[in-house]
């Protein structure tokens, strides 16, 4: 074989200045902040986000993570009470919490009283409004008739809403809809603008205009809880130059990617797919009108405390951080990694970490000596086994001896158990329909069918006619059919658990598994036997949960997958739903609960606890149990967390010299024997 | 060669139009748009919101041309396709073409220096195997390309965002910023995973490349003349080897535009892979079907390139 012959040269002067200029700078370089680095000492706050926002619009979005943003851009009528427990409503862009009137007719009018001077955020689409001859305007006043737009908007089928519904307990609110949708057959009609098209198609009679600072709503009947929805973002005022501007055309985003509002902040940057920026909007009525000290715009005095610095705040004027990140992050693990880094503030608790992180009820020694603390807080949510009560074996159907196989159902499923071995201890038990910080929720009540006791199971099994859980026409256990839309082995887990605790007593309980729609499907056509669901609260009161088994949400209706149908529940719901948080009211809910305990629709499961960690450097921090905007009470020491990031994130260099090196001493040896021998 | 070219790309078109069509029948037949509109509004949407968004979307027309020759969805599909207007997304409503400029930039960002820097180590790493070819150094050098071939690039990804991002700290686990100061931090690691993972396929082929030229005669009668042996790897042997090259290059070059699948995702790099894979995640097939438009199309267009670089390569080329 003929060799090479090398002529191997040294490498210029030039050359290795270049390489080891290279080197130099990617050692320097050589960093791990996210972040730029300017940015260390200011008052931002990094969080994430999973899903770009499908959309921004508040009379559309209805998602926690959208919720988080628009909460913070969109200025609602009413507000909860940051620290108060129960959850307790305060005024916001209202002067005051209205009451319900009841009127002759048996309709209930309600009167929104506006503070008076409060702006909304500046934007160029604020130019339309503007009359002839009238400088181009960057803002204007927020008014009555931004509510009644807003409410139009969410009466107009083109626009989406997921709370229509709920809002059509306002008069007239059908009829409007109608209108509007009749109307829009004509092309013309249809190509006017938004505006215009709903001063047509209107008014719509329950929501009259007082002057520029009121409104009167009136409902179509009693509904109290009305006004919770008021302290969600789908009423939150909103310009109607913005809608009409932000149409998508012409290089201008749409309006759900853009939204416009009166609150604390405004959105400054939006790239969906990696950033959402928000920033103090200076024209918010907390800043521009601090004299006012209105209960939304200043740190609350009572209350129970939530983590501080140690510094009272009570009654100094909101919002405390300049900026907001949201930084998407899809996986959990990085996610995750960059918390424990300093570069995110706050974070869940990724299943993977979970052992590392929690170590008993509270965190590990290692995660305190990090100076990360934690807080625990049980959702607003419900996790059940619900029976399908048109079922001939395990619903209403069956009559007593359905009852009893229920009950002997629920006497066979141990709550602690399946916490702890399925969601690694973040859930309690629960005893009732309700979730603990509600009203009429009792810690000491205990539920006589949420507690294991094979043996009670077993006799009640026998009376139901099914001794052993042998079913009498077929002389086989009971083969009972639990539906569910988990496909994955994952999934089915928790599912295999419930059956095996179910065979104990002798029942047979086959998996039905089906895509959602078809498990939909079945659910809508009520051919399901044994399912479990879950509810989230929407707002804080016992309303949204009991209403879950009312006859009138049951089929197609509404929520109530169970199709439960009790007159006498249904009597004591209208009598509840209708009362102020009182003594009646306690007792109608246990009342109420008193018949779902013995008739066992459901098989409460538990309620679940939701773990977040944050920093030392967080502080004025206490998370709801349920969503609603919370950041302009949140407060950042940006010097302690610079410092931190700094000493805990110092690159490690020597691998990288260590890996030359080796490279070297792989290559060298034959390197130089090979020019040895050619030699 | 005007002829052939010509020849090429009317080939071309009739593959363009093939999976034009494939498209739709899989988008609009197969997933009817009353489906496409439940997946984007969700199952409770009101039917009138249902018939708005499919009047918005252009998805309430016949379907084929005999239902209604003037207007139907076959022909603007082509139409709408053919002339770059992709119409909106079917998620979120944003102009496609929007979103295939934004996620463009990332991933260029990302393939790019990826694909430059994975060519010039790969042919450089290629031309010493094959000097020391037969040696320690090339057996050394065969076993570290079958090491790295050998291991998945979602290993690659976890072990760098844990080795060099978690422990050694070097760069951000993940993420993007566009801003000048800190994009390097943020394409450093995909970048580098991705020439870790390519390049001991690479380095192989090559090598075989090389070796081949290397016993050619010209390199002997360039040896006897007296050339230098990095004068001859460089200006014989590697000259001579252009044909493979070319071909890998230029197929390679439409899929910087698509970006990269997998390393976008893990990385959450904005670019036109991720919008790829979210577009599959989120049913939103109005970008899904542009995505796959756009790459036949890039393909396309770079097999024709690629034929027309032989030739400019290598005059002994013809293309008739």
């Amino acid at each position: 074989m003929i060799l090479p012959r090398l002529r191997l040269r040294p490498v210029s002067r030039l050359g290795q200045g270049a390489v080891s200029l290279l080197i130099g700078a990617l050692a320097l370089s050589c960093s791990n902040n996210p972040y730029p680095d300017a940015d260390d000492g200011l008052k931002v706050l990094y969080t994430v986000y999973r899903e770009a926002p499908r959309t921004l619009d508040p009379a559309v979005s209805y998602n926690v993570g959208s919720h988080k943003i628009i909460g913070a851009i969109c200025e609602t009528l009413l507000e909860y009470h940051y620290l108060k427990r129960p959850y307790e409503m305060i005024p916001g862009l209202a002067q005051a919490i209205p009451k319900a009137v009841p009127l002759p007719d048996g309709r209930v009018s309600y009167t929104f009283e506006l503070r008076e001077g409060v702006m909304f955020q500046d934007d160029p689409s604020f130019a339309l409004g503007a009359k002839a001859g009238e400088a181009a305007k960057k803002s204007r006043l927020v008014v009555a008739g931004d509510f009644v737009f807003q409410l139009m908007r969410v009466a107009d089928p083109n626009v989406n809403s997921p709370v229509m519904q709920t809002f059509s307990k306002i008069d007239g609110f059908h009829e409007f809809t109608s209108n509007l949708m009749d109307m829009r057959k004509d092309p013309e009609f249809a190509a006017l603008s938004v505006r215009e098209q709903y001063r047509q198609a209107g008014p719509v009679k329950g929501l009259v205009q007082r002057g520029d600072f009121a409104f009167e709503m009136i409902l179509s009947g009693p509904y109290p809880q009305i006004l919770y929805w008021f302290a969600m973002p789908f009423s939150a005022p909103v310009p109607w130059e913005a809608v009409e501007y932000y149409d998508g055309e012409e290089g201008r985003p749409r309006f759900a990617d853009h939204p416009v509002g009166a609150g604390p902040y405004r959105l400054a940057q939006y790239d969906k797919q990696f950033r959402i920026v928000l920033e103090r909007n200076p024209n918010w009525y907390g800043a521009t009108h601090p004299e006012w000290k209105a209960p939304g715009t200043v740190y609350p005095a009572e209350g129970e405390a939530p983590d501080t610095d140690g510094v009272s705040r009570a009654g100094k004027t909101l919002a405390f951080i300049d900026r907001i990140e949201f930084r998407r992050e899809k996986e959990s693990v990085p996610r995750f990694n960059k918390f424990l880094q300093g570069y995110y503030d706050k974070s869940g608790i990724n299943k993977e970490s979970f052992d590392k992180v929690i170590q008993g009820n509270g965190l590990s020694p290692e995660m305190a000596a990090m100076g990360i603390r934690l807080h625990r807080v049980v959702d607003l949510s419900i996790s059940y086994i619900g029976f399908n009560q048109d079922d001939e074996r395990v619903g209403q159907a069956a009559g007593r001896h359905g009852k009893l196989l229920r009950q002997a159902m629920s006497l066979a499923i141990d709550s602690d158990e399946y916490i702890e071995l399925f969601l690694n201890g973040r859930g309690q038990p629960a005893q009732s329909i309700l979730p603990p910080g509600l009203f009429g929720f009792d810690p000491e009540y205990k539920n006589a069918y949420r507690v294991v006791d094979i043996k009670r199971a077993r006799t009640l099994l026998s009376e139901a006619g099914y001794p052993v859980g042998i079913d009498p026409e077929t002389k086989q256990p009971l083969k009972l059919q639990f539906d569910t839309y988990a496909t994955s082995a994952a999934q089915l887990i928790p599912i295999q658990y419930l059956i095996d605790s179910w065979r104990k007593i002798g029942l047979d309980v086959q998996v039905a598994s089906t895509t959602y729609n078809k498990f939909q499907e079945k659910v809508d056509n009520k051919v399901h036997q044994i399912f479990q669901w879950g509810w989230v609260a929407d707002y804080p009161d016992p309303e949204n949960f009991l209403f879950l088994l009312i006859s009138k949400m049951a089929g197609d209706k509404g929520p109530n997958h169970t199709n439960f149908r009790n007159p006498e529940y249904d009597a004591l719901f209208a009598q509840m739903e209708l009362l102020p948080d009182d003594a009646a009211r306690a007792d109608l809910i246990a009342q109420m609960l008193d018949i779902l305990e013995e008739e066992r629709v459901w098989i409460e499961l538990l309620n679940a606890e939701s773990y977040v960690l944050y920093h030392e450097w967080i502080s004025q921090y206490k998370p709801p149990g349920f969503e609603f905007s919370t950041i302009k009470y949140q407060n950042i020491d940006p010097q302690q967390r610079a410092e931190k990031r700094r000493t805990t994130n110092q690159p490690v260099m020597w691998p990288a010299y260590l890996l030359v090196l080796i490279i070297l001493a792989i290559f060298a040896p034959g390197v130089v024997t090979l020019i040895r021998e050619r030699q | 060669m005007l002829a052939y070219v010509i020849r090429r790309l009317a080939y071309g078109v009739l593959v363009v139009f093939g999976v034009l069509f494939f498209l739709f029948v899989l988008f609009f037949w197969v997933a009817t748009p009353d489906d496409i509109a439940r997946r984007a509004l969700g199952e409770k949407a009101p039917a009138a919101a249902i018939e708005q968004w499919k009047v918005n979307h252009g998805y309430d027309r016949a379907l084929w041309p005999w239902e209604s020759y003037d207007d139907n969805m076959l022909f603007s599909h082509y139409r709408s396709m053919l002339t770059f207007d992709f119409g909106r997304s079917d998620a979120d409503d944003v102009p496609i073409m929007e979103k295939i400029i934004k996620g463009a930039g990332p991933s260029l960002a990302l393939t790019v220096p990826m694909f430059v820097m994975g060519l010039g180590i790969s042919v450089m790493l290629s031309l010493v195997v094959a000097v020391f070819r037969d040696t320690y150094v090339d057996r050394m050098g065969v076993v570290l390309c079958v090491l790295g071939m050998s291991v998945s690039i979602l290993l690659y990804i976890v072990g760098a965002q844990f080795l060099i991002a978690k422990l050694l700290r070097w760069f951000p686990i993940s993420g993007f910023d566009p801003s000048p100061d800190v994009v390097a931090r943020f394409l450093a690691l995909p970048i580098l995973v991705g020439l870790i993972s390519s390049i001991g396929s690479n380095v192989r082929f090559y090598r075989t490349v090389f070796l081949e030229e290397v016993h050619r005669d010209f390199v002997r009668t360039a040896r006897a003349k007296g050339c230098g042996e990095a004068r001859i790897m460089v200006r014989h042997v590697l000259r001579n080897a252009m044909i493979p090259i070319l071909t890998q290059i230029v197929i390679a070059i439409p899929f910087l535009f698509t970006g990269s699948l997998v390393l976008e995702s893990f990385f959450g790099i904005p670019g036109l892979g991720a919008l790829t894979v979210e577009a599959v995640q989120g049913n939103d097939f109005a970008t899904l079907r542009t995505m796959v438009f756009v790459g036949s199309l890039l393909f396309v267009v770079a097999q024709v390139i690629t034929d027309v670089s032989y030739s400019l390569a290598d005059p002994r080329v013809r293309l008739e």
